[in-house]
């Protein structure tokens, strides 16, 4: 539980505070920082740090090559770096060196030492609740609803149509995904109602993850309700049918035989 | 004609499910997800030649939107041939793909465990490569009608600049 909390504190402790699920806000401890950054470079360059922020230093001529292609120039770089300095740490003297950018040569990243990110938290938890599911029921749920509480919706959905978000926007995804199911199925017992909503928040995500209409039939059961148990099912079958020409898996049919006898 | 290069991504998703039928015998399923991140749009597949032809589907878009209305129609056959010349390739090396992954069983599915996250990886570890079946006449079908299929496409190209050569 240890680790837990001292996750839970980073967040008041943090200097910087990013989130990037549903919508991209930055807070900072002592002031505000607006929504706009002069140009939209600025902050797609600091989204492409945040992204990138467990790699090495990335040296400048890589980080044009991504973000401008081919049209991009030293000048360019310069502009959105002293964007994102100017947002960040607005008071900071002209030759004084950033905090939250960098520098290494010619090389740049980003200083994850005051800055708190909801979707570098939100794997945290994840590990946390994995490492804990079997042996330690209680911290696993208590990670677990971290975790979940922390997806608000698509990684920086701002930028969908960048390719350079892809790769991320789908892992962060997928763990969500399984944090959802994961708490869904440790809940199942004592709370089979919030497993539905559980359930049904995955299903949001993607409709066509079959384990999440096992656990709804089995929730339903649980509650009682065999007609519901039974319509989870059917919709399952449609979907799998509708999106990838599939019948439901041997065990989704096994449930659904348990359900009828 | 225009010069300006475009960039169409493609993220591809699969989710491997090991199961045991009805006769109590190990399977493997793959379920996949093709996006087209430019145009946010997505595609759910169990066949790989389904999520070819999305891929085919957006390219081909791409090429038609890139013909600028007052571009000769030199510069239009061109780039069609060279956007048929990429579909004859990929036409001519996909199937042999397929035929690998029929002859084959074992490495290709060394291969992709390899690529894994650890959970997959723990779960693979258990799946018996041995209990893996030679083709069958199914298999053999199914790669028939997937190679019929690319003919298919590959055809209606050809039709299609020939219609614009005629023309000319």
């Amino acid at each position: 539980m240890e680790n837990i909390e001292k996750l839970i504190a980073s967040f008041s402790e943090a200097e910087v505070r990013i989130f990037s699920f549903g919508q991209f806000k930055i807070e900072h401890k002592e002031f505000e920082i607006p929504d706009q950054w002069g140009r939209d470079k600025a902050m797609q360059l600091f989204q492409f740090f945040i992204i990138s922020r467990n790699r090495h230093a990335l040296h400048k001529e890589q980080i044009i090559e991504r973000l401008w292609e081919e049209n991009g120039t030293d000048q360019d770089f310069k502009v959105a770096l002293h964007g994102i300095n100017k947002a960040l740490e607005p008071n900071k003297e002209a030759r004084a060196k950033a905090k939250f950018v960098v520098r290494q040569g010619a090389a740049y990243k980003l200083n994850m030492e005051y800055i708190w990110l909801d979707s570098e938290k939100m794997e945290d938890f994840i590990a946390i609740g994995n490492k804990n599911v079997k042996s330690n029921k209680e911290i696993a749920i208590v990670a677990y609803q971290a975790a979940v509480d922390l997806y608000k919706g698509s990684f920086l959905p701002n930028r969908i149509f960048e390719d350079w978000t892809t790769t991320e926007r789908e892992r962060l995804q997928i763990l969500a995904l399984d944090a959802f199911l994961n708490l869904a199925e440790v809940l199942l017992e004592e709370q089979p109602s919030e497993s539905l909503r559980l359930s049904e928040a995955a299903l949001n995500i993607d409709n066509a993850w079959e384990e999440a209409y096992r656990i709804q039939m089995v929730a339903h059961m649980i509650n009682g309700n065999r007609v519901q148990a039974i319509r989870a099912y059917q919709r399952c079958k449609e979907v799998l049918e509708k999106e990838f020409s599939l019948e439901p898996l041997p065990a989704t049919n096994q449930l659904y035989r348990s359900l009828l006898s | 004609m225009s010069n300006s290069d475009q960039t169409a991504s493609f993220l591809l998703r699969f989710t491997q499910k090991i199961f045991e039928d009805e006769k109590g015998e190990s399977n493997v399923q793959w379920r996949g997800k093709v996006s087209h991140v430019q145009g946010n749009d997505v595609k759910n597949f169990s066949e790989l030649k389904d999520a070819m032809q999305f891929i085919q589907e957006k390219l081909s878009a791409l090429t038609l939107s890139s013909i600028e209305a007052d571009d000769s129609i030199e510069d239009k056959e061109g780039l069609l041939n060279k956007s048929l010349d990429i579909w004859k390739r990929l036409a001519k090396n996909y199937p042999k793909m397929v035929v690998d992954v029929i002859k084959d069983p074992k490495a290709q599915v060394s291969q992709i465990q390899e690529q894994l996250t650890s959970k997959a990886e723990e779960i693979s570890s258990k799946l018996d490569l041995n209990a893996l079946k030679p083709p069958s006449k199914s298999d053999i079908n199914i790669l028939s009608e997937q190679i019929s299929s690319l003919t298919k496409l590959v055809h209606s190209l050809e039709d299609k600049i020939g219609a614009l050569t005629a023309k000319k």
